[in-house]
């Protein structure tokens, strides 16, 4: 059984872990594969556009966040993936050089409907940087395993 | 009509499909072991005993795939100045080696911005499907673009 189980996390409860240093190497092999854009990929010729000089790829800056989530505690859960994101904003660039770490806000707890071996836990992320700006948010839900599957209804909290 | 598509030109209500990305198995592991290195997307054996029933690619791959393909559709085209982000991501089904993905994408809304007269926000509900015309992940996406400079025709 994992050390993390959904019934160890707590409304409420704030996690803090990372961080990550990005490099203009990683920023240009991500957005070669997934995100093309010139700023993501030239440093001459993003320093005349918009965002004056090159950036990472929101959706590798969400990859960084998701790799410190499961080095910060996945990796010591029951996890089981996730059925989606609610929301998620892209703040400030993130920029070669710029440390990451994240910040966890517990919002809310509930079994699953239809798996009694599974509970969600829905959360919300900051992602910030050296700074201590907030250069991404995000609302999301994870599947955990149980360590009492199907478990009475006083440990589902929030909305059912 | 040549040229980049400015915030003028993108029409709601229009859907388009297009797109076209075979994942192998080699790329689901490279990507997850760079940014979601959690076993069942790592490793057949432990995926097979999770909720994924067998190896399946990490989300934010599928989502990166995703953003592959809305580039390379828009490329030259697009007066792009990014995204704020999004709202309401959904994973629906596994993605698994050997899936060929696709992209079906309709402007719901668009707005001019009122701080900024030179740009405006249009949000896209986009699907990405896979060859059994199963969406395997949805969400409401928001793009900023560029207005028609007043020097162009």
């Amino acid at each position: 059984m994992a050390e993390l189980c959904w019934e160890d996390f707590e409304t409420g409860q704030t996690l803090e872990y990372g961080g990550h240093t990005v490099t203009k190497e990683e920023i240009v092999e991500f957005a070669r594969d997934f995100d093309p854009q010139i700023f993501h990929l030239d440093e001459e010729a993003a320093k005349d556009h918009f965002f004056g000089g090159l950036i990472a790829s929101g959706w590798q800056t969400a990859g960084f966040t998701m790799r410190m989530m499961v080095d910060g505690f996945l990796n010591r859960s029951s996890s089981q993936g996730s059925p989606g994101v609610a929301e998620l904003r892209w703040l400030k660039p993130v920029r070669p050089g710029d440390r990451l770490r994240v910040r966890q806000t517990v919002l809310s707890k509930r079994a699953s409907q239809t798996r009694p071996a599974i509970g969600l836990i829905e959360s919300s992320f900051e992602t910030l940087n050296q700074r201590d700006e907030v250069v991404m948010t995000m609302r999301s839900t994870g599947m955990f395993g149980r360590r009492h599957p199907g478990g009475s209804a006083e440990e589902t909290e929030g909305r059912s | 009509m040549s040229g980049k598509r400015y915030f003028e030109d993108v029409k709601v209500g229009v859907t388009h499909e297009f797109g076209a990305k075979t994942v192998t198995a080699e790329e689901i592991v490279s990507f997850a072991s760079k940014y979601d290195p959690q076993p069942f997307h790592l490793d057949e054996e432990a995926a097979r005993r999770s909720i994924f029933g067998g190896l399946a690619a990490s989300g934010w791959h599928t989502a990166a795939m995703m953003m592959r393909m809305l580039v390379d559709e828009h490329v030259g085209e697009s007066a792009s100045l990014g995204s704020p982000g999004f709202d309401d991501l959904r994973w629906m089904k596994p993605v698994r080696p050997g899936d060929r993905l696709r992209v079906r994408s309709t402007c719901i809304d668009k707005r001019e911005s009122t701080s900024k007269p030179f740009m405006g926000s249009c949000r896209f509900q986009v699907e990405v499907l896979n060859q059994k015309d199963e969406v395997v992940m949805s969400l409401i996406s928001t793009g900023l673009v560029l207005k028609r400079p007043a020097a162009e025709g």
